[in-house]
């Protein structure tokens, strides 16, 4: 027992610390688009579905945007082993936290613990297995002013905060132009954005980024597939139920 | 001294009286299964608390010694979230934490005379899908324990007092009983045992009794409704319809 409210250090030595990194690997991003940007409501992150593994599709229904606890959500990006993983002990590293010492952790402490596991990552990183590069969002509970914030990181763990946009993964290159673009000459810029318009821009965005990245899929609104999109505000995380999407989509249309 | 078996069934003897007589000056703490879900509910002075949550569909109260309600709750958390990640959460029971994580240690604790017991009466609650399913458990500072069935259960340092109260309480709450008035039912029986007053002929509360002079009431509930994993939350009973 240590009382001192530090999960991570009732856990034996991370496994992925013990592989040897080899020469020369790069890291290599994996497959998948994710993203997070304010709105008039708040911040809201989005995901496409497809996991892939080479040039094959092993999944269309992955959900990449993980609940962290009741205000902070990371979207993930890269090998969904490391990052599952990753979900699960920040889970558990924030609800211990808060437990134990009866107070949330400070939205700082949050996004070094995630900081903190890319970094024990390193050796996996390098040997091109295990990269993972998260986007972050949360609020600082403590702080009656404060507004979500967007974090996003590189794969070995340093950290970004994001005004606007952040984005990650193979479709993340057209993603983060639209957003630049429409940032600087959009009307309504996506911060002025209602939800409406909000949640019919990031799925036209995850269909756009599905047109140039193979490996980014699983968003087809003609037949009632939408992207996981989740709004962090005030009160907390909202996940749109397919048929508020399907409202939008079709008010958009006509 | 331990040499001698006698010698060490008398320093157990001795050390049962002292940890009792210190826990005579703690106040009783509450839980009961309502369909609503697990109401916990204690009584404090200012910033002290005695009613915590451990884990998603757990909660634990207690009284004694401070420094030692906090070990009992932080030997709970620990070992339930290292269960739910090391598992999954659903395999986080009440039933297993008590038999691997708390009562050996505090069993040990009280029997090795030369190093300090732990001095601290405690309940602790499971919530389940129905009341029915709910799990209630008293843990006594040696170790000992039991599962309470009757869905009412209270944790003080007087053994034949708490009973007394313990079937006050079941007699006095009604079915379709609200959570406010629930609580003044046990705040009323909070109120006899710290008073000394007998049970027998004890009238309930006609005018709900959700405050106590110069203390702190402290409710909470494992919530049945509650959709996330989290059920744990704090009460306003002032706030809630009566």
């Amino acid at each position: 027992m240590n009382g001192n409210g530090d999960f991570l250090a009732l856990l034996p030595p991370s496994p992925f610390a013990r592989l040897s990194a080899a020469d020369g690997a790069p890291p290599a991003l994996q497959a998948t688009t994710v993203f997070a940007f304010h709105c008039a409501e708040g911040v809201l992150i989005a995901g496409d579905h497809r996991a892939t593994s080479g040039n094959l599709v092993f999944s269309d229904k992955t959900e990449k945007i993980l609940e962290l606890d009741s205000h902070s959500l990371m979207a993930i990006a890269g090998v969904p082993a490391t990052a599952f993983e990753m979900a699960r002990t920040l889970q558990t590293t924030f609800e211990f936290y808060r437990r134990s010492q009866l107070q949330p952790m400070s939205l700082a402490a949050k996004v070094r613990a995630l900081s903190r596991l890319l970094h024990d990552n390193l050796p996996a990183t390098l040997q091109g297995v295990g990269t993972v590069a998260p986007i972050f969002a949360g609020l600082e509970l403590a702080d009656p002013n404060a507004r979500p914030v967007i974090y996003f990181y590189d794969p070995l763990g340093a950290t970004f905060e994001a005004t606007a946009h952040a984005a990650s993964g193979s479709g993340s290159t057209s993603i983060k132009s639209v957003l630049h673009y429409l940032e600087n000459w959009g009307h309504p810029r996506p911060q002025e954005m209602s939800l409406e318009q909000a949640t019919n821009l990031a799925n036209r965005l995850l269909m756009t980024a599905a047109e140039f990245d193979t490996a980014t899929g699983g968003v087809r609104p003609e037949k009632g597939l939408f992207a996981t999109i989740k709004l962090l505000t005030r009160e907390g995380i909202r996940t749109l139920p397919p048929e508020e999407h399907e409202t939008y989509w079709d008010q958009a249309k006509s | 001294m331990t040499e001698e078996p006698y010698r060490w069934l008398e320093a157990i003897s001795n050390r049962r009286e002292y940890v009792r007589e210190q826990l005579k000056g703690g106040t009783p703490v509450f839980a009961l299964s309502r369909p609503e879900g697990i109401l916990l509910l204690g009584v404090g002075q200012g910033q002290q608390s005695k009613v915590f949550e451990i884990y998603d569909r757990h909660a634990f109260a207690a009284l004694g010694h401070p420094v030692d309600i906090e070990k009992l709750r932080q030997s709970a958390i620990e070992a339930a979230h290292l269960e739910g990640f090391n598992r999954s959460p659903a395999d986080v029971t009440l039933r297993r934490l008590i038999s691997f994580a708390l009562s050996t240690s505090l069993k040990n604790a009280f029997e090795q005379i030369y190093a300090p017991p732990i001095m601290a009466e405690a309940l602790f609650a499971e919530l389940g899908e129905t009341p029915a399913q709910d799990v209630l458990v008293r843990l006594h500072y040696d170790g000992n324990h039991h599962y309470e069935t009757s869905g009412v259960l209270l944790a003080f340092g007087h053994p034949q007092r708490e009973e007394e109260a313990a079937a006050w309480i079941r007699q006095t709450v009604k079915p379709d009983d609200t959570l406010p008035r629930t609580a003044s039912v046990c705040l009323a029986a909070w109120t006899a045992l710290m008073g000394e007053k007998p049970f027998a002929g004890l009238p309930a509360p006609v005018e709900p009794l959700l405050q106590i002079e110069g203390r702190t009431v402290e409710a909470a509930l494992l919530d049945r409704k509650l959709t996330g994993r989290v059920h744990y939350r704090r009460l306003d009973l002032a706030a809630l319809p009566r």
